[in-house]
């Protein structure tokens, strides 16, 4: 019995300590959020956005966050790897054609800015996007 | 005016937070498979070493570069979208009866 009194305190103590880590990120993720809905309200012809809104979007963005990161290491662990990849990233918006789509897109485009890799598997090295699409045939996500 | 891009989560929050998860459910998941570990550990330890060792996962960085991409897509669809409520009512702030028209 007592032995099992000490472990709760000592798992209280590191809940307190995991809750003001987790307090303090999810501040800071707010103030990004709240700078992001600004920017976004104000690009519609100088839209105002009330503050209750932009809370509540990145609590709901918060709690988003807390999904995809079990799904992103399920999807790695899936895959026999630990780090999560852009793959998984992708998998993870599956369910929405367009999201998937535009995160393909941003991953192509990130692969264009790392000739580097490339040059490996191709005689003539170019810097073009259609280049990359010649070589990337792989069965992709 | 500061920058032509639109602002975005920082990688190195987004990577905080991933960590933050995955080694809290590292610690469940170990505190569940071993809920003895505390007594016993002598007989226990050499089951721990070949199992599943509670080790957490990792973000490559072009992986947080997306994720940062998702979270700020996913902000940005919410705001537009009321923010096209909003304006179909010709009101130029959006507010919180707009927001609710959006949810799932």
């Amino acid at each position: 019995m007592e032995i099992d009194e000490d472990r709760s305190d000592f798992e209280k103590d590191e809940e307190e300590d995991d809750d003001s880590v987790s307090d303090l990120l999810r501040d800071r993720f707010r103030l990004s959020a709240i700078s992001i809905a600004e920017y976004e309200a104000a690009k519609r012809n100088g839209m105002e956005i009330s503050q209750p809104i932009v809370a509540c979007i990145a609590d709901l963005a918060f709690k988003y966050i807390g999904q995809l990161a079990k799904d992103l290491e399920l999807f790695a662990h899936h895959a026999g790897r630990k780090s999560v990849t852009m793959a998984d990233v992708i998998v993870s918006a599956h369910r929405n054609e367009h999201l998937a789509a535009s995160l393909r897109s941003f991953r192509d485009e990130l692969k264009a800015k790392e000739p580097q890799c490339e040059r490996k598997r191709k005689k003539v090295p170019r810097k073009d996007d259609k280049a990359i699409e010649g070589i990337v045939h792989i069965p992709d996500l | 005016m500061d920058n032509n891009e639109a602002p975005t989560f920082e990688q190195d929050l987004i990577r905080a937070i991933f960590k933050h998860l995955w080694i809290k459910k590292a610690q469940e998941r170990e505190r569940n498979e071993f809920p003895n570990s505390e007594a016993v550990d002598s007989e226990v330890g050499a089951g721990t070493s070949k199992k599943n060792r509670p080790t957490s996962a990792n973000a490559n960085a072009n992986a947080l570069k997306q994720s940062c991409e998702l979270l700020r897509v996913f902000v940005t669809e919410a705001v537009q979208r009321a923010g096209t409520i909003a304006e179909a009512e010709g009101s130029t702030k959006i507010e919180p009866t707009h927001l609710e028209r959006i949810l799932p």
